[in-house]
């Protein structure tokens, strides 16, 4: 599917008054765009004939609003017989630090990379920024 | 029922081709950057002033990334820089393939520096790896001071920070320390610039990095 189709097929979805208060739809509809043809790709090569169940991985950093990727995931699953219904589940991951001066890990609050226990900004990304696919449970 | 991992980036088809203009700009010799902001925050005219500056010194092109009109590629163009320019007809940022395309469309031969100027948007572009080499977040002095607070992916993704417009703090309620403390609470490591391209403030040393990083191998 293009992006120019995927885009039209949100465009009628929300002209017909389907979602309120869904923003920033482009950007989740990229992606979900791509979690669509990861799957298909998937399904085609498993001879599944329905998918039930798709899994992602996201991180908290990444700046995906996951009721938005929801939406526009569910969307697009619509268009393709074997995914419509899919349902879309989402791990968060938390953004964490690890910091290279006291060697504390650390939750990182709002991408503000100070670490808590001895003030340094020297730190390490260990967690948050996941973007990933992670499995999908199908019927054949 | 029948359970597959799948355990593949959401992005790895735009991370790959990345990955190949990567190459492709490296053999070549050619070092790039990826410019990103909110819009009107003089993206363009920053280019234009740069481009006119390094005439003769530093060949210089440009990908004109936007929603629509090629008003942008003519003003580089006029400026003196080889261009192309991408219209997205309403996608919000740009993707690697884009950039592929474009660049089976501008001469390569001789460039030593290379202009990605992505959609006016700070939260998707984030998103998207182009193939470059660093990445630069623009923000003025005529937008809000809560930017990097506010948009912390586009910062925390940044290498340089460029604040436009200086010009104008004497007139606007712009607090530059404060802007300047948001960004390096998200990025210990990024380097500030400050600049008005409209009296020409900053750009010398701007200009001086810029080489300084045209003649670099890694940044």
């Amino acid at each position: 599917m293009s992006l120019i189709h995927a885009c039209n097929a949100a465009a009628r979805y929300l002209r017909s008054g389907g979602v309120k208060g869904v923003k920033l739809v482009m950007h989740e509809l990229a992606i979900a765009q791509s979690v669509v043809v990861a799957v298909e790709a998937k399904a085609a090569e498993c001879n599944a004939a329905r998918v039930k169940g798709v899994r992602l991985k996201i991180g908290e950093a990444s700046s995906v609003v996951t009721d938005s990727l929801t939406f526009c995931f569910e969307m697009l699953a619509s268009l393709d017989p074997t995914l419509a219904g899919a349902q879309l589940f989402i791990d968060i991951v938390p953004h964490r630090a690890h910091c290279r001066h006291c060697a504390s890990e650390f939750s990182v609050k709002n991408f503000v990379a100070q670490c808590p226990t001895c003030k340094e900004w020297s730190n390490e990304i260990v967690s948050g920024t996941e973007l990933q696919v992670l499995e999908m449970e199908f019927e054949t | 029922m029948p359970k597959i991992t799948i355990a593949q980036n959401i992005l790895a088809a735009n991370d790959t081709i990345a990955q190949e203009i990567q190459q492709l700009l490296a053999t070549r010799g050619i070092r790039t950057i990826e410019l990103m902001s909110s819009p009107g925050v003089g993206k363009t005219t920053l280019l234009e002033r740069t481009i006119e500056r390094l005439r003769g010194q530093l060949a210089i092109g440009v990908i004109e990334g936007d929603i629509e009109t090629g008003t942008d590629a003519e003003r580089i163009e006029a400026a003196g820089a080889e261009t192309v320019q991408i219209n997205t007809r309403g996608a919000c940022h740009l993707e690697a393939h884009m950039v592929r395309d474009a660049l089976q469309e501008i001469n390569l031969i001789g460039m030593r520096l290379l202009f990605i100027e992505n959609i006016g948007n700070l939260v998707c572009p984030a998103a998207w790896n182009l193939g470059e080499d660093i990445r630069i977040v623009m923000v003025s002095t005529t937008e809000g001071d809560e930017k990097p607070a506010k948009y912390p992916h586009m910062f925390a993704v940044s290498q340089v920070m460029i604040v436009n417009k200086i010009d104008l703090l004497p007139y606007v309620d712009y607090a530059l320390e404060k802007v300047r403390k948001q960004a390096l609470a998200i990025n210990p490591n990024l380097q500030i610039f400050e600049v008005s391209c409209r009296t020409g403030e900053g750009l010398d040393t701007w200009c001086e990095w810029l080489i300084a990083f045209a003649n670099s191998k890694t940044y």
